[in-house]
């Protein structure tokens, strides 16, 4: 009958990637992160060395011996090794986190959001009482109580972490549930579960992804809070771990410290960067329609 | 012969926000005591102002919204006594198209996938049969089937209520609620529509429920009309009698708002009838009729006895002074 | 007499996906003091963006003014600063829109909102000013206004909220004022409220109006003189009574035979088929040729300038050549 003038379908999700390939910061951010997932993951093919072993004297400066580029720590451990393995772990550790809080506040957040009355009230009670505790002391708590490995510490994360998430998808629950296209799916019959998890969720998605992108960047500085405290897994090497064994000796050796602090803030920062162009991307204020 | 629709004193009410911590909770009577029929095959058009209550009294009536009392008889049987998968099966027989074409279709689906997805949770046929289906029912409502597999965004207003039509007409349904199916476009996409849901009505036979606050719009599709003010049906008549013969002063009022090519600016048009303000509070009405405030006819009486919808001479008419427009 | 606001072939472009399209082409308008032009089409055409241009509200980039002029009351506004602008914006010329509920700022009472409007261009104290809103409010017809005033906007019916708008945008006695499809969201009873109290308002203040609308009825009621749009030209344009009696544009005479008007025979309605084009599908010929059952291959190939045919200027072959 009429003529669209564009035959080739253009997903929402399509038109956001089309925004986000647009972005140099977030493109930035998407190489550093990609570099740093990669050394973490193939790193140690192409330098070997074991992070645990003592090599060398304790407190090599970076760029004196050509083996240990980066110097040593106060054991005498290589820390070109440990950043490479201690990579996995870290970014492991802001996943895992990332994913527990998504999990949880989406789940709690779109069953407040979807059912309103009794549930909502019971759910966002009980949200608020977890978002008044103090995060660290919390997972610390957590942690001390069970034993300190990288699961209890990603889940101690999550666990404090998800009421922002969950409010975050009540929210968007609650302003889509009222647009007709949800009306229009119950007045075809479909079940509850159907409308929450076919109809709302995907369209609710956008906010919820940027915010898991920023979680994973906050997961990663948490778990080096935690490490720094002397709460981390001892027994498996993190970057948060190195910047927690090496900060008694700070003013004699600068470099244990600041290498592993500047691989968590590049991380964190690619992350932002990606988070930031997430949300850009999905909210365009200049796309033509 | 069984009417397909027949609402008895339907009643809606909202329960309002506590009046401070432990106040009572104020209701709001949305719709109160509507009762109205619907013959196979025709159109009845419910006319008001936004807050008359006749879009709730649509969706109660289809039970997308929860009635207070009153029985819906859908074909005989009382909808609202029926449990929640009984319901959903009937569903099928009842559809909607909304207002708003751009918030009426769900924008991360597919319009093929919208459109099929009535069949696929009434598991209709195979999946071949569904995807033909769609096919049809997009040339029915003049859409080209390469279309299909586009996003809602990249189609104008017009033909998303194209595709809003397609998706209710999927389950072959025998009631169509139109809420306001028009309002939100261009007039010259509205006549497109209107056009559209005539052809589909003879061709399809079926029945409509339309909403609307146009009068133009009502007469050009449905057969009888209703007139709601402040959740009360305050006139009901076929089209003929209530465009030719209003009795009630708020009808003749709508009548004399609706933009006419007649009235001209350089004639110096006075418009016969006019209506200030606004509609009263629907949590505190009045205690007499509803339009007494803004009614130029109204007595001492109007303020205090509610007036019944009683047959008076064309049509059936809430009023205690009802007749034509004094000249 | 020179016209109060005269827009003559102002072009305007944007930068889009497609590339650059040209959403504004050859537009030329004009109103005088008194009177209320009305600028009719549908959605697309071009309508909002001559309204745009004339506030000085085009947003750049992506969009650019690449040619014309607009003259309010002699003065040049295509290239004046952007503070010479903000000074005439509501002062001088005014607008409004067709959502009142966001075009309202909701944590301010709307007695505040007129008060700081008046104050912006009026060195006027702010009692003074809330006074001057409280009269404003009285004015466009809100009952009890002294307590409206102190009233936030969702407080407020959709009506009532548009005469808000129209208080503010009359606060200090603009010589122009647009209105942007001001009724579009509004019930039947509450637009003829509208059109009655604009009538009024231009009456006692004088003031000049663009009316844009997509409806030919509100035409009737509102417009002393029309033009009607299509793809960013004007296609046709005359005295109100000229356009509705004897329309020459098929597009004209679509908009008028589309409506679902009251007190005519039980017939299908006459229909414009099809949509407006997009810009960036723009050909070489007459923009309406694919909608139009007049087309011809001289109307797909060559466009059609605005010409007096015969009864008043139209833009296009058929009128031209006497075949409609």
């Amino acid at each position: 009958m009429t003529d669209t003038p564009d035959y080739k379908a253009e997903s929402p999700t399509l038109e956001a990637w089309r925004m986000f390939r647009r972005n140099v910061p977030a493109l930035a951010g998407v190489v550093i992160l990609t570099f740093i997932v990669l050394a973490t993951l193939y790193g140690t093919f192409f330098y070997s060395g074991d992070p645990y072993n003592v090599v060398w004297a304790p407190h090599e400066p970076p760029g004196v011996t050509p083996e240990f580029p980066l110097g040593t720590d106060y054991l005498g451990r290589d820390l070109v090794a440990g950043l490479l393995t201690g990579g996995g772990p870290t970014l492991a550790v802001g996943a895992a986190a990332a994913a527990i809080t998504m999990v949880i506040g989406i789940t709690l957040g779109s069953l407040a959001g979807f059912y309103g009355g009794w549930v909502d009230n019971l759910l966002m009670r009980i949200t608020e009482f977890f978002q008044v505790l103090p995060a660290l002391l919390f997972a610390m708590v957590l942690v001390t109580l069970f034993s300190p490995s990288l699961w209890t510490i990603a889940f101690a994360i999550g666990v404090v972490s998800w009421p922002q998430t969950a409010r975050l998808t009540r929210a968007e629950f609650l302003k889509i549930k009222e647009l007709e296209y949800v009306t229009a799916a119950r007045a075809i019959g479909a079940r509850n579960k159907r409308i929450i998890w076919k109809v709302i969720l995907p369209n609710a998605m956008p906010p919820l992804i940027v915010s898991a992108t920023l979680t994973i960047g906050i997961a990663i500085l948490f778990e080096a809070g935690l490490s720094f405290l002397g709460l981390g897994d001892p027994n498996v090497m993190s970057w948060g771990l190195m910047i927690g064994a090496n900060r008694d000796y700070i003013l004699d050796a600068w470099w244990p410290v600041t290498f592993p602090g500047l691989a968590i803030f590049l991380t964190v920062f690619a992350v932002s960067l990606i988070g930031d162009g997430l949300n850009d991307a999905f909210n365009p204020k200049l796309r033509e329609r | 012969m069984t009417p397909l629709l027949d609402v008895r004193d339907l009643t809606v009410r909202f329960a309002m926000p506590r009046k401070g911590l432990f106040g009572p909770r104020p209701t709001l009577e949305a719709v109160r005591q509507v009762s109205f029929t619907l013959e196979k095959g025709r159109a009845l058009g419910i006319v008001g102002e936004s807050g008359s209550g006749k879009t709730t009294a649509a969706m109660a009536a289809i039970r997308l919204t929860e009635a207070a009392s009153g029985q819906v008889l859908f074909e005989g049987q009382d909808l609202l006594t029926l449990s929640n998968d009984e319901m959903r099966a009937h569903r099928r027989n009842v559809q909607l198209i909304f207002q708003d074409p751009y918030s009426s279709l769900n924008p991360r689906a597919r319009v093929i996938d919208i459109v099929r997805e009535p069949m696929d949770l009434m598991e209709m046929g195979t999946m071949e049969e569904r995807t033909t289906r769609v096919r049809d029912l997009f040339r029915l409502v003049g859409l080209r089937p390469d279309q299909l597999s586009l996003f809602p965004h990249q189609f104008s207003g017009g033909q998303r209520q194209r595709i809003s039509i397609a998706r209710a007409l999927t389950t072959n349904p025998k009631l169509l609620v139109c809420d306001e199916p028009v309002s939100a476009l261009d007039v010259a996409i509205q006549a497109q529509i209107l056009n559209l849901l005539a052809r589909l009505k003879d061709e399809l036979g079926l029945s409509y429920l339309l909403i609307s606050h146009d009068l133009g719009v009502v007469r050009h599709v449905c057969d009888d009309v209703a007139v709601m003010y402040l959740g009360k049906i305050v006139e009901k008549a076929s089209r003929a009698a209530l465009f030719d013969s209003a009795q009630h002063p708020y009808t003749q009022a709508l009548l004399s708002a609706a933009p006419s090519l007649a009235r001209r600016k350089s004639k110096g048009y006075v418009r016969p009838l006019k209506i200030s303000g606004d509609p009263p509070s629907p949590i505190n009405p009045p205690p007499g009729c509803a339009f007494a405030d803004r009614c130029p006819r109204a007595q001492d009486i109007c303020r205090e006895v509610q007036p019944d919808l009683e047959d008076k001479g064309p049509t059936r008419v809430a009023c205690h002074f009802p007749g034509p427009v004094a000249a | 007499m020179t016209a109060l606001l005269d827009i003559s072939d102002l072009k305007v472009t944007f930068n889009t996906r497609y590339g650059q399209v040209t959403a504004l082409d050859s537009v030329s308008l004009h109103v005088n003091a008194g009177e209320t032009l009305g600028v009719v089409g549908e959605s697309g055409c071009g309508k909002s963006i001559t309204a745009l241009a004339t506030m000085g509200l085009i947003p750049m980039p992506p969009g650019r003014i690449a040619g014309g002029s607009i003259r309010l009351a002699d003065e040049e506004l295509v290239g004046a600063s952007p503070a010479r602008m903000r000074a005439m914006r509501g002062a001088d010329i005014a607008m409004i829109f067709q959502e009142p509920m966001t075009s309202l700022n909701p944590v301010f009472t709307v007695g505040d909102q007129i008060a700081e409007a008046i104050m912006l261009h009026q060195k006027v104290s702010a009692d003074r000013a809330f006074k001057d809103a409280v009269a404003l409010l009285d004015r466009v017809g809100i009952p009890s206004p002294a307590a409206r005033a102190r009233d936030y906007p969702h407080q407020l019916s959709g009506g009532m909220r548009q005469r808000v708008m129209i208080a503010m945008a009359v606060s200090c006695r603009p010589k122009v004022l647009i209105a942007d499809e001001p009724t579009t969201a509004l019930d039947v009873t509450v637009q003829a409220q509208i059109f009655d109290l604009l009538n009024e308002i231009q009456r006692d203040f004088g003031a000049a109006i663009v009316l844009i609308t997509h409806d030919m009825g509100a035409i009737s009621e509102m417009a002393d003189r029309v033009a009607v749009m299509y793809a960013g030209r004007i296609v046709e344009e005359a005295h109100a009574d000229d356009v509705l009696d004897f329309p020459q544009h098929p597009y004209a005479r679509g908009l008028i035979d589309c409506i679902p008007a009251l007190g005519r025979e039980d017939h299908a309605l006459k229909e414009i088929p099809g949509v407006v084009p997009p810009l960036h599908l723009l050909g070489a010929g007459c923009a309406f040729a694919e909608r139009c059952e007049h087309a011809n291959d001289r109307c797909r190939h060559e466009k059609p300038l605005l010409a007096n045919h015969g009864h008043h200027p139209a833009a296009c072959h058929g009128v031209e050549e006497g075949r409609i």
